[in-house]
């Protein structure tokens, strides 16, 4: 294309660095604000009050900040879930039901130690610490099955873990609705309350989870660019065939990809149930977190695995989902707009990802041509 | 994008072709110049010419520039500078489609076909008349017609999966011509076929010629080939073009060292065989392949220390079979594999690396490498279990890529460092890199399938050389090759193997090429 005299071209690029990927990502962003602000404009509204209405609830306001972090340790811990099978080629669609299965294994460690009717016999930190592992452990055994069917026989993993979703999920309704053993006194559709000992800890006002999710960053980090399993996962990831030829076992790393990716997704449920203020209990919504754990699949997708660029993503989408919903409320927008607003931010997200391939040269076009 | 009006030529496919003289010009390229980012430059002011009738040869090492004028012929690449001029028209192609409406088809040396599809439905994906309805029967018939014509042999129902590389190599020129191509660009066209397919393929070629088409091979390591049966050639090397000659004024050994650009030796240094130890048994080994059907049938043999067993036949008769089951990557039906005196049927490929076995597949690509991968990563396959590099689950990286710099010197692999991803070398260096890899852990035994296959001069002579060093290091050697002088050549005792059969043990000494030929076509009769 010539324009101006100058010729532009489009060039493969052999590599890029870190920060230019960065870089890329945040044009994308504003690139995508930018967009959207046609919308707001539309409407007869300023972008610009809409905006800093939204970054200011979800990033600078004491109160907002506290759900958008809760929001932000969720979706980074729904994110690994899907990362993990996501580096050796598979595809995690079973969040929900593994966040589920991890919720409710964290409420049956408290049920078991007799903490729905009264106070309980344990002190809390073994309380904490068993919850923590029921919900990993529980989360790992449904996000084992997926691996399983198709290390053994190679079913495919998309079905089975959505499949799971369903069973998950009403095996969720089954135990915590009338009648179920995990009801709530009152009824409600919704389980019993946490006692206070099976409460978590806040840190600075934000649970103690928070600080799990920086522990996994740097573990999974480890694990993909440092340790053997990673190699092998990433191998497997790219080329099952070579990987089996260099001696990776495939069903060795099926089963326990899903059952690494369950287990955080179990985590996710825990956290989210059992960790964020106010909640401590399986709200009668939960159906929702189970939606809400699909953006994990978006965070993951839009930072390519990277277990560091996934929090950013996870951190603005969490940020976004909160301030975009109060300043929906606050100015009286159209139902929807902040969910809209994400959408158009992952499409400019994921666009802006040509460049990750491609350079724009530009040149003096020779003349007398 | 400026237009103008050389750029729309599609409409005049047509009548462009109408009234070919047989050696009339047409296709002519003028100063062809192509820059990659990075300053390198592959095509370096090219010109050259097609004859109606004429096959022309394109002759290079790898590197040379071969692939990047080709992509340019066939739109795949637009050229900094120059001109082409299709029967006296001034052409651009934008994209392959508008080559092909130009008359001008391509066949790959990769093959892109989708596999799950029928032969027929390849050939049709892409054409133009299959973008609305399309007369299956018609078409097929179509399709059998043309290949009929020029003597190819294609099921139009069959899966290309269950193609040969031989079979599927006919669906592509097929397709090509099919689609009307008058001008049949082939990269590499005998690299993956045996002698009998080849032999096939020209007599193809020929009718081809006959009916004043014009045909481009693209050669690089049979020069055999080029002399029998090109009319011209073309020698590239580092992106110019270093003589046009005419066929019949041209040797082996002129050609050669053009292409490389140094004298080439074409004889090996064996030194005599020095047999110790039995290192692998084999007995009575079946196997099935990817149909299901039992492919390697109950094959016996042993390979000693210092040994190379050359194992020759043509494509599809169990030699791959019998390699991956010996790896591991195919369960054994029948039989046993012994191993430095171990059963080793049931072990799993990891225990076999771990024991010494070394393998390097025929599929580079595919299985061989890891394209996305670095350099470094790609060595690590070899390593990544290896205590010396593997400390409590951590892989030491540092200590792998020094390896892998180590690699890049002793097999002179051309690469701008051990950190780019794999998928940028060419072939030759790529099998360097497998080669080197392989046999940095010192293999007791090596199973080479296909070792020099597609490689041109210089890499072949290379990954020779390093088979017979393993062999002077005391390795077993399990030589599989589709190309008997290359068995010849290198091997102490040849097997040749018929439909899944070893015929025949023959110590080298006492082989002669035209009885081993006669033995993989399975003309040998048993006495």
């Amino acid at each position: 294309m010539t324009v101006a005299g100058y010729q532009i071209r489009l060039q493969r690029r052999a590599s890029l660095p870190g920060w230019k990927a960065a870089m890329f990502s945040i044009l994308a962003i504003l690139f995508g604000l930018l967009l959207f602000s046609f919308i707001f404009l539309q409407a007869d509204q300023s972008p610009k009050e809409i905006y800093k209405q939204i970054f200011r609830y979800a990033f600078f306001n004491s109160y907002g900040l506290r759900l958008t972090i809760n929001r932000f340790i969720f979706l980074a811990m729904a994110s690994y879930a899907f990362i993990i099978p996501f580096r050796a080629g598979l595809w995690n669609i079973g969040m929900p039901g593994q966040l589920y299965m991890g919720a409710l294994a964290a409420f049956g460690v408290v049920y078991l130690l007799g903490g729905k009717t009264g106070d309980l016999a344990v002190a809390q930190p073994v309380v904490l610490v068993l919850m923590v592992i029921a919900s990993m452990v529980a989360g790992a055994l449904i996000g084992g099955i997926a691996g399983l069917l198709k290390g053994k026989w190679n079913v495919n993993e998309i079905v089975v873990t959505m499949m799971l979703n369903f069973i998950a999920f009403y095996f969720v309704s089954f135990m915590i609705k009338d009648g179920g053993p995990f009801m709530n006194v009152g009824g409600r559709g919704e389980s019993f309350e946490l006692p206070e000992a099976a409460r978590a800890p806040l840190i600075a006002g934000f649970p103690y989870t928070l600080v799990m999710v920086f522990v996994l960053m740097i573990v999974l980090y480890v694990l993909f660019s440092r340790m053997s399993l990673g190699y092998q996962i990433r191998a497997f990831g790219k080329s099952p065939s070579a990987a089996r030829y260099a001696g990776i076992n495939p069903f060795k790393i099926s089963v326990l990809v899903f059952m690494l990716g369950g287990a955080l997704a179990g985590l996710a449920g825990y956290h989210y149930f059992g960790a964020v203020p106010g909640v401590y209990k399986i709200a009668r919504t939960y159906g929702y977190f189970g939606d809400l754990s699909f953006y994990g699949m978006i965070c993951g997708l839009i930072s390519l695995g990277n277990p560091i660029a996934t929090l950013f993503i996870a951190l603005l989408f969490g940020g976004l989902s909160i301030g975009g919903r109060y300043a929906q409320g606050k100015l009286h927008l159209g139902f929807g707009v902040d969910y809209a607003l994400m959408g158009v931010l992952m499409i400019s997200l994921v666009a802006f990802q040509f460049f990750y391939n491609y350079q724009i040269t530009f040149s003096k076009k020779p003349t007398g041509k | 994008m400026s237009k103008t009006k050389e750029q729309e030529p599609i409409e005049l496919h047509g009548d462009i072709w109408k009234h070919i003289q047989p050696g009339e010009v047409i296709l002519d390229a003028r100063g062809i110049t192509k820059r990659y980012p990075g300053g390198v430059l592959a095509n370096d002011h090219i010109d050259f010419k097609i004859r109606a009738g004429e096959i022309h040869a394109i002759l290079g090492e790898n590197g040379a520039g071969k692939t990047t004028l080709m992509s340019i012929l066939f739109g795949l690449l637009q050229p900094d500078e120059g001109e082409i001029y299709v029967r006296g028209l001034k052409v651009r192609f934008r994209s392959p489609e508008d080559a092909i409406k130009m008359g001008i088809g391509m066949v790959h040396q990769h093959r892109k076909l989708v596999p799950a599809h029928t032969v027929l439905e390849n050939i049709l994906l892409g054409h133009p008349r299959s973008r609305g309805v399309i007369n299956v029967k018609e078409a097929e018939e179509e399709v059998v017609a043309i290949a009929e014509r020029y003597g190819f042999k294609v099921d139009p129902r069959a899966r290309v999966w269950q193609l040969t590389e031989g079979e599927k190599q006919v669906v592509e020129i097929v397709k090509a011509l099919y689609r009307g191509a008058k001008i049949l660009i082939l990269d590499e066209p005998t690299s993956a076929l045996t002698p009998v397919e080849t032999e096939r393929l020209l007599e193809s070629i020929e009718t081809m010629t006959n009916e004043a088409l014009g045909v481009v091979p693209f050669i690089t390591h049979k020069l055999p080939m080029v002399l029998t049966i090109s009319d011209h050639v073309t020698i590239l090397r580092r992106g110019k073009v270093v003589d046009h000659i005419e066929t019949a004024k041209a040797t082996e050994q002129i050609l050669a060292q053009k292409m490389v650009g140094r004298p080439v030796i074409f004889d090996l240094q064996k030194p005599p065989s020095q047999p110790g130890e039995p290192v692998i048994q084999v007995e009575n080994l079946s196997a099935k392949n990817n149909k299901g059907v039992i492919a390697l049938k109950n094959v016996s043999f042993t390979v000693r220390e210092g040994e190379i067993l050359g194992i020759a036949g043509v494509a599809g008769n169990g030699q791959h079979e019998l390699a991956e089951t010996i790896f591991g990557m195919r369960p054994a039906e029948t039989g046993k594999i012994i191993f430095n005196g171990q059963d080793i049927t049931q072990l799993s490929i990891l225990d076999r690396w771990k024991l010494g076995m070394g393998y390097t597949p025929a599929e580079r690509t595919e299985v061989g490498s890891i394209g996305d991968f670095s350099l470094v990563e790609n060595v690590a396959m070899n390593y990544y279990f290896d205590k010396r590099y593997n400390h409590s689950g951590f892989l030491d990286y540092g200590r792998l890529r020094g390896l892998t710099e180590q690699i890049i010197e002793e097999y002179d692999v051309a690469t701008p460092g051990p950190d780019v991803k794999i998928q940028t070398l060419s072939g030759g260096n790529l099998q360097k890199i497998i080669m080197g890899r392989v046999l940095s852990r010192q293999p007791k035994l090596v199973i080479a399938n296909l070792p020099a296959q597609g490689l041109d001069v210089g890499a072949t002579e290379f990954v020779q050389r390093k088979l017979l060093e393993a062999r002077s290091n005391r390795a077993a050697v399990i030589l599989i090759s589709e190309d008997l002088d290359e068995i010849l050549s290198l091997s102490d005792w040849i097997a040749p193997m018929y439909e899944g059969h070893i015929v025949d043990i023959i110590p080298a000494a006492e082989a002669k090429k035209d009885i081993i030929g006669a033995m993989i076509a399975g003309l040998h009769q048993e006495n």
